[in-house]
């Protein structure tokens, strides 16, 4: 199988990269009337799977789950999650024959071997849907071209979009038809449905592209969402260490920290975290983040460029061939810092210390969100899709990081980030080693407003405002948050 | 003479820029047992939490423990609301969680948590068991803490508190939804706690107290009042007007069905645990149903067969409204004609909804409000709000209310769309008795427009008088159906709701 992608001439590459559309609530006035009656069988059934399958349920469509036979015989915990909540639950060549709509819940790194199982199997006329388009793109799965090929990706955990659906909201969805595969026309009328079903559309829905979809998904996870959490948490840590601060009281603010710090840019952008700062301390976490965009900016250039290329699903696929000895070794080594295996301390830490005191999370995550948004939009990913991929899940992984450290981050995202993530990390810490010599415990461990009298220049702190206030992603960012404004806060802390 | 237990002087509290408690003095001497009554959102709560330390005020409390005792020289106070985190510190729950089941466990076990609780507080682990056994709660161990329901969640906080026995025990609302088994029980083991030498402070506008109660006490603007017997305390709970209600709700609601609900032979199981066994019942229009059972008997899961919130209605044989469910309806057409509320859902609704939001959002069945109203549809909210009286805090959040007015705001968001079916699962609690009083008056007037309702109580004085059927659970079988108005007259209802106890 060739890179579909890189088999599109660069017109029709531009084409597809630029899918990029906020719909209108009227879209969905047809409700879940394009799948209704119709046979949905979801092959796999973890918290996606579960949780998406109830909402479909509960929305009046007729769904069961399909596992592999060595999964029920078994007993395994997919086949109790369907079983328990009463789900039909079949093999592939029980059910896929009769399915009019089926639903690849399974991991990235299954896909190829799940798909080829059941394209045989599915209906003339059927439809297979994805919630994420790394087989079609990056692995360049033919579909069979009387199947419609639709994906259909919320943007939140499992749980979350089960959480949102029974309270009478949803979760931000990402839709897309693949253009190769949509014989009758009806791709885009299914995934709507599907998308109401979900919930997806009372939060904010976009009409993306498979193409669009994949190259964004894998430029934000790799960088600012799991790579520079994981890179600035444990250089931060290492830092209060170096300096004598209290292994207890660092282990808490880095483990807290990024989940306080996000949460302020969940709700008012990047420029709503920058004004949880002094003035002076705003200056300050400007003028660094200003360095860390100079220094990361080739990094982050190289990770789309090989995501772009097909680079980086080669040599990750080359891992997967090899038993996953790289993902394995550098899961370990995560599990080894010092970071992860010092508990954070029975310190309390009030909510503003967290922005007071770790200055340098701030200067990160402005630094990386913006670097992500401008790389992917230099790209020719359109903003709308770039906001989703960087600003809007910061909060949503920083959230994993403050319930188990890096180790729960990276066992609650796919194979796939987890992999990024490593490859940016390793990549990461040496480029910064200059920089971190330089960094002291004002921006890092102790409250950077000390002994400072917080006087400020004027035309300075203007300048500063309106640089952060109208960066496109603050532009973007204002008109999408108003869509999920209503989305409950997360609390962990 | 020894010095009191707690002595108050110029006590002055503010909350949210308001002012709660001021200058108020309070003694409260060794052998002397309170009870704090009166009007929701008096400030009861705030003085339980003042002297607990959990609150900052000014003024002075002095707390002197007794050296000689053996019992830990601690306030502990036992908030009238129950809290419980998942295995990941997350309390991010929605209440239909505890229907769903999910392989990966959530919340600990009821054993894990009192053994967390034991290495806290330096307890054996041996001397919960008989507290246990007396509140019922033995068998629920193994349960994880998503399962228990409000009543049971309740009991767990009671067992700590009488298992720790502290020198000064203050509990808000100590008995919210306990049935009266475990109520009469709990009055006994405060009893012996009491003359185990501890101070019991109670929160509450209950009637049967434990018979150690022996002063009672109110607060009458911002100070507290201090009087004879638990019957002077009624006086000071301001009398509500008589409003008409809207004219809105005093219209037929229109039944798209005469059926309501229809169960044949349902069954509900987690693993091996039945939870509700050949359950064969029928609601039709108009008819005004008594549900009763103790705690755990399955009440709240038959109800939310009926509101569309149980996975497993899926697999059974139900009938609401008229259709068969699963039969591609969503939950959202079956909620569309429910009222509903339930200590449950009141636990997990969302705090951070304002009063006019929480009501309005009713007219959607959503958990806050996610759209803009159309003018004909604000303006019922409006004639709602005015009619609880809550006009002064229509736009403030509901985490900032005392609870008796949260559910005040709830009550009013499950009569907003004047439904075909109104479901109050223990409606009144953490309401005084002129509200209580006032809310089933408005139930009775609803009713006798042939609004269907079905009414969960375990407090005889708590009940409307328009009930005329009942159906009462136990173990999750039905144990008895019965008409209320063919053989008995309302006092005998009464009467046999409050000797209610089965198989004793």
């Amino acid at each position: 199988m060739a890179n579909y992608f890189n088999t599109l001439p660069l017109r029709e590459k531009l084409n597809q990269l630029g899918v990029c559309e906020f719909m209108d609530n009227a879209e969905f006035a047809d409700g879940v009337n394009a799948l209704k009656g119709k046979k949905i069988v979801v092959v796999g059934c973890g918290a996606q799977g579960l949780n998406q399958g109830l909402n479909l349920r509960d929305s009046g469509l007729d769904v069961s789950y399909t596992l592999r036979k060595e999964a029920i015989e078994g007993k395994r915990d997919s086949w109790k999650n369907a079983t328990e909540n009463n789900f039909k639950v079949g093999t592939y060549e029980e059910l896929i024959p009769s399915a009019d709509v089926v639903v690849n819940l399974t991991p990235d790194k299954q896909h190829t071997a799940v798909v080829n199982a059941i394209m045989p199997l599915m209906k003339q006329g059927s439809t297979l849907l994805y919630s994420h388009g790394f087989n079609i793109v990056e692995e360049g799965m033919q579909i069979r071209k009387d199947i419609t090929v639709i994906m259909v990706a919320p943007k939140c955990p499992g749980s979350e979009v089960r959480a949102e659906y029974v309270r009478g909201f949803g979760v931000p969805t990402l839709i897309a038809v693949h253009p190769e595969n949509d014989p009758e026309g009806k791709g885009l009328a299914q995934a709507k449905a599907y998308c109401v079903g979900t919930g997806g559309h009372r939060a904010g829905v976009l009409k993306s592209s498979f193409v669009a979809e994949v190259k964004s998904d894998l430029m934000g996870e790799q960088t600012i969402l799991c790579g520079l959490l994981q890179t600035g948490s444990i250089l931060s840590f290492d830092k209060m260490i170096e300096k004598g601060i209290d292994a207890g009281y660092a282990s808490k603010l880095v483990q807290y920290g990024v989940e306080v710090i996000t949460e302020a840019l969940k709700h008012g952008g990047v420029s709503g975290m920058m004004d949880r700062l002094s003035n002076v301390a705003k200056i300050k976490a400007f003028e660094v983040s200003e360095e860390l965009k100079d220094i990361m900016r080739p990094l982050f250039q190289k990770h789309q460029d090989d995501i772009m290329s097909g680079e980086f699903s080669r040599i990750m696929m080359e891992d997967w061939a090899n038993g996953d000895k790289n993902l394995l070794a550098w899961r370990a080594e995560t599990g080894e810092t010092a970071f992860e295996k010092t508990p954070a301390g029975d310190v309390k830490i009030g909510e503003q210390e967290y922005f007071d005191n770790y200055l340098l999370m701030v200067a990160f995550v402005r630094a990386g969100v913006e670097l992500a948004f401008e790389t992917m939009v230099e790209a020719g990913i359109k903003p709308e899709s770039a906001y989703y991929e960087s600003l809007h899940e910061t909060p949503l992984i920083a959230n994993t990081i403050a319930r188990k450290k890096l180790f729960e981050m990276n066992r609650v995202i796919s194979d796939t980030a987890e992999y990024g993530c490593y490859l940016f990390d390793q990549a990461c810490k040496p480029l910064l080693a200059d920089f971190m010599k330089k960094v002291d415990t004002d921006l890092v461990g102790k409250n950077f407003n000390e002994g400072k009298d917080g006087s400020v220049d004027n035309r300075r702190l203007v300048e500063i405002n309106e640089i952060l206030r109208s960066h496109q992603v603050e532009v973007v960012g204002v008109k999408l948050r108003k869509a999920m404004t209503a989305m409950k806060a997360i609390k962990t802390a | 003479m020894s010095q009191p237990v707690v002595h108050i002087n110029n006590l002055n509290l503010q909350y949210q820029q308001m002012l709660v408690l001021s200058d108020l003095n309070w003694t409260i001497l060794s052998g002397e047992n309170w009870l704090l009554g009166g009007n929701s959102g008096n400030g009861k709560t705030s003085l339980g939490k003042v002297i607990a330390g959990l609150l900052p005020a000014s003024g002075n409390i002095k707390i002197t423990f007794n050296d000689t005792s053996k019992l830990p020289a601690k306030v502990l106070f036992v908030e009238s609301w129950y809290q419980f985190k998942n295995l990941e510190g997350v309390a991010n729950f929605y209440y239909q969680q505890r229907y769903t089941s999910q392989q990966a466990k959530e919340t600990l076990t009821v054993k894990a948590e009192l053994a967390y609780y034991a290495k806290e507080y330096h307890l054996n682990i041996a001397d919960v068991e008989p507290i246990l056994n007396r509140l019922d709660f033995t068998s629920l161990q193994n349960s994880q803490l998503i399962e228990l329901s409000s009543g049971e969640h309740k009991k767990l906080q009671l067992v700590k508190a009488l298992w720790l026995k502290p020198q000064v025990l203050i509990i808000d609302q100590p008995y919210t939804g306990l049935d009266l088994k475990s109520r009469k029980n709990l009055n006994l083991l405060l009893d012996e706690t009491a003359s185990a030498g501890v101070t019991l402070i109670l929160i509450s506008n209950d009637d049967d107290l434990p018979s150690s109660i022996n002063r009672f006490a109110t607060i009458v603007n911002k100070k507290l009042v201090a009087v004879n017997t638990k019957t002077d305390l009624q006086q000071f709970i301001p009398l509500r007007e008589n409003k008409t209600i809207p004219a809105f709700l005093r219209t037929s609601p229109v039944y798209s069905s005469q059926q309501i609900a229809k169960m044949e032979n349902i069954q509900i199981s987690y693993g091996e645990k039945q939870v509700l066994k050949n359950i064969n019942w029928e609601v039709k229009a108009g008819e005004k149903w008594l549900l009763q059972g103790h705690n755990g008997s399955g009440k709240s899961t038959l109800l939310s067969l009926i509101n569309g919130d149980h996975p497993q209605s899926y697999a059974n044989t139900l009938y609401l409204f008229g259709n068969k469910r699963g039969s591609g309806e969503s939950i959202w057409d079956i909620k569309q004609h429910i009222g509903l509320i339930s200590p449950e859902f009141h636990w997990y609704f969302d705090a951070s909804a304002t009063v006019w939001e929480s009501i309005a959002s009713g007219l959607y069945d959503s958990v806050g409000l996610f759209r803009q109203l159309p003018y004909s549809k604000s303006i019922l909210v409006d004639e709602l709000v005015e009619y609880f009286g809550l006009t002064e805090e229509k736009n403030r959040l509901l985490n900032t209310l005392p609870l008796g007015t949260q559910r005040l705001v709830l009550l009013a968001r499950t009569i907003i769309k004047n439904p075909e079916l109104l479901i109050l699962d223990e409606p009144c609690q953490g309401l005084d008795k002129q509200q209580t009083k006032h809310f089933n008056q408005l139930v009775d007037e609803l009713c006798s427009n042939g609004m269907t309702l079905i009414y969960v109580g375990h407090f005889e004085s708590q009940l409307p008088n328009c009930l005329e059927k009942k159906i009462v659970l136990e173990n999750g079988e039905v144990i008895l159906i019965e008409d209320l108005k063919t053989d008995k007259a309302y006092k005998q209802l009464k009467d046999y709701a409050l000797n209610f106890e089965p198989s004793l």
